[in-house]
């Protein structure tokens, strides 16, 4: 993984040097709420509902153990034991004082880690697939490009007061497991004829109250002009983007009101015009950049025989954590182990501490010390040998953290919701508890094949809603909870919207409905292999709307 | 007397803004596009002339002359740039906390049109910005009223290193990743 030097270290420092200076002078009075707001919001820090919440980045998902020990200190040492991963791989704490938020800051300086820009309209934290290194599909690792693009971002002179958020995901597998095409900017890697490295580049996806599709604007950027390009593109944003109306303001609006054809005669006029101070990424650098995301030191091995997964190799219980809850690696006799969230019970996302600490420790037993979060609220060993399976299954399924439901109905995504947030308007933990004591048995689960659920408490849709195969959406009606469903969205190339089905639907009957989509979908199905997804894709929305909303079951 | 930092030094402003009295400085300034009108109106000369409060004439300093013009959020530097060796002072107002449209007007005068006059950031903005500001290319700075000026000298320094290339000489990136 990419280590601090001196420049890096000196940055963060003087980062926690500054925000110090800018609480106090909040505390003291000397700024105002309004003045200090995107200050304390380029460091993360919210003010909630009950307390203030700090968001930590972890650029690109990937921690390494020492890291890990000391965002599970914090938790301890500074909030309730506990700690929440978010969709863009960071983590969140719920209840931190902030006028300890600095002495956080300076924990975090200390590990290698920091709180810029995980909020605020500026350029926040990079995301990537979190299989990244370890894929059998990638073209190359997108991590050094990921590091390449944070750094450009950080504290950014002229792009640091945006007209809104900007996000950028980076991706180097067909698969798309970083949802790229609704970031602002999406990146992906591509080979030209030649074998040079280069991108293809999205721009103006999102998702949010206005749901869209990124457009592809550049089918093959040359490596040297990745920076020259962002800048192109966040120029013509920073100088053009609306800034009247917070829910205009998101550079997806700028793309649809222009056109993506106009937008992109726009960046690129921009990228030519810019070229001779933009900067310029040298091979040298990006190979510089390369050595820290080397491989690690892999025994030579062989793949386990027979294959895991195929065939039953211990009790039930481990069998399917084997074949839900670890994937393919590249390198023979390794598996990548995710580490479910989603434990029924818990908030997905949820952490504590111990568990953090534990995970560390295993970590550094059995994959190379690195731990990564991915975008889904799991975390990830990327490199286990596949002899040390049983073992970490044994201590993960100890820890609480061996449910074997990855890529099933109840690993959903799920923001904080009303609980937490003041921004949402209905709560989704509360969902995800009926959703996981609704369905409790793994065998019918896991009959159901792969499907996601997405759930936002609020329309800023931070549980990305509108990309699950099955979207619920937190709506107030006249101070009650009701609960918007979409089905047919996803993440992966290509990526779709969700269709809503109809009207919202009360609290208790969100699970009722789900279980009729779910019924509709076993009757319709077309044999194992066809999705929830593909069936609806094949279907329509008809015969799933018109299962929910039979009489006995009617929504106001 | 209002105080502004001008190149790193707390100074006396002697610029005068539309609407304020005639004594409040020497230096009068006038919106870039009533400028830009009334240069192809009548010339340069006219230009004082066309703007009631502004003075054209009189807007530079006994040094070297030149005119002081104001560039809002929404206007385009580029209608400018043909003009700019007309003008000794640009003043980029940041009317409301997050306005950020001024870092790239900043960017373009200094880099893409080769603006060597004053570069002023002028608006609601605190010692916070100043960083960004100066790696723009901003040399003077009239703040928030309530700023305390001697306390925001110091944040123009907040940072000794960078990731970017700026209007400074501050370590970035490319010059780390690329050793000599």
């Amino acid at each position: 993984m990419y280590r601090y030097d001196q420049i890096d270290r000196t940055l963060v420092n003087e980062r926690v040097a500054q925000f110090r200076d800018q609480t106090h002078r909040f505390l003291a009075g000397e700024l105002s709420e309004d003045e200090f707001r995107p200050l304390r919001l380029r460091n993360g820090l919210y003010i909630q509902r009950y307390a203030p919440m700090l968001r930590v980045s972890i650029p690109y998902g990937l921690l390494a153990s020492k890291q890990l020990r000391m965002l599970a200190h914090i938790a301890r040492h500074y909030d309730r034991d506990y700690g929440h991963f978010t969709t863009r791989q960071n983590i969140q704490y719920n209840w931190p004082a902030l006028e300890r938020v600095p002495d956080i800051l300076a924990d975090l300086a200390s590990v290698e880690m920091h709180a810029i820009q995980t909020s605020g309209n500026c350029i926040r934290n990079i995301t990537a697939d979190h299989l990244a290194g370890v894929a059998p599909d990638e073209i190359a690792d997108p991590r050094p490009y990921c590091e390449i693009i944070r750094q450009w971002a950080t504290l950014h002179p002229e792009f640091s007061y945006l007209p809104r958020k900007f996000k950028i995901a980076v991706t180097a597998s067909p698969a798309d497991r970083a949802a790229v095409e609704i970031h602002d900017v999406g990146v992906r890697l591509r080979r030209d004829a030649f074998g040079e490295s280069g991108f293809e580049i999205l721009a103006g996806g999102g998702l949010g109250r206005t749901p869209i599709v990124g457009k592809l604007i550049r089918s093959f950027l040359p490596q040297a002009d990745l920076l020259a390009y962002l800048e192109a593109i966040l120029r013509v944003y920073n100088r053009h983007g609306r800034r009247d109306n917070i829910h205009k303001a998101r550079i997806k609006i700028l793309v649809r009101t222009l056109g993506a054809e106009e937008f992109t005669r726009q960046v690129e006029q921009e990228f030519q015009a810019a070229r001779a101070f933009a900067p310029r990424l040298t091979a040298q650098a990006v190979e510089h950049m390369r050595s820290f995301f080397a491989p690690p030191p892999y025994q030579v091995l062989q793949d386990a025989e027979p294959a895991i997964g195929s065939v039953s190799a211990g009790t039930p219980a481990y069998d399917a954590w084997l074949r839900y809850n670890t994937r393919r690696h590249k390198v023979p006799g390794y598996r990548v182990v995710f580490v479910s969230l989603k434990k029924h019970g818990e908030a997905p996302g949820d952490i504590s501490g111990t568990q953090m600490d534990a995970l560390a420790n295993l970590a550094d037993r059995v994959s190379f010390g690195m731990v990564r979060a991915t975008h889904d609220q799991n975390l990830v060993l990327a490199d286990v040998p596949q002899s040390a399976l049983a073992d970490v299954w044994r201590e993960l399924d100890a820890l609480g953290l061996a449910t074997a439901n990855i890529g099933t109905l109840t690993d959903m995504i799920c923001c904080p919701g009303l609980d937490f947030c003041s921004l949402a308007n209905a709560g989704s933990i509360d969902i995800a508890r009926q959703i996981h004591a609704r369905f409790d048995d793994l065998d019918y689960l896991y009959d159901l094949g792969p499907i996601e659920i997405k759930m936002s408490g609020c329309m800023n849709a931070c549980g990305h809603h509108h990309i699950g195969h099955i979207g619920i959406l937190g709506v107030d009606k006249h101070g009650k909870e009701w609960y918007q469903i979409t089905i047919g969205g996803s993440s992966a190339a290509p990526a779709a919207l969700g269709e809503v089905i109809g009207p919202s639907v009360p609290k208790e009957q969100v699970a009722e409905t789900i279980a009729r989509l779910l019924e509709v979908y076993v009757r319709e199905r077309r044999g194992e292999d066809e999705r929830f997804l593909d069936a609806v894709r094949r279907l329509g929305i008809e015969p799933f709307q018109e299962r929910v909303y039979e009489t006995n079951h009617s929504p106001a | 007397m209002r105080r502004i930092i001008r190149r790193r030094e707390l100074v006396a402003d002697d610029v005068r803004y539309a609407g304020e009295p005639a004594d409040a400085g020497t230096r009068a300034v006038q919106p870039a596009g009533e400028f830009i009108a009334a240069l192809s109106a009548g010339g340069a000369a006219g230009a004082g002339d066309a703007s009631g409060a502004g003075d054209a004439s009189g807007a530079g300093d006994a040094s070297g002359g030149g005119s002081a013009v104001l560039l809002a959020p929404p206007d385009d530097v580029e209608t400018l740039a043909p003009h700019l060796s007309l003008l000794q002072l640009i003043v980029v107002e940041f009317p409301k906390i997050g306005e950020g449209r001024g870092f790239s007007q900043a960017r373009l005068l200094r880099q893409r049109y080769g603006y060597r006059g004053e570069l002023r950031a002028r608006g609601a903005l605190k010692r916070d910005q100043l960083f960004f500001l100066a790696r723009c290319g901003f040399d003077s700075f009239d703040l928030d009223p309530a700023e305390n000026l001697e306390a925001a000298l110091g944040a123009l320094d907040a940072f000794s290193v960078a990731y970017q290339d700026g209007s400074d000489a501050l370590v970035h990136v490319q010059r780390r990743a690329s050793p000599a």
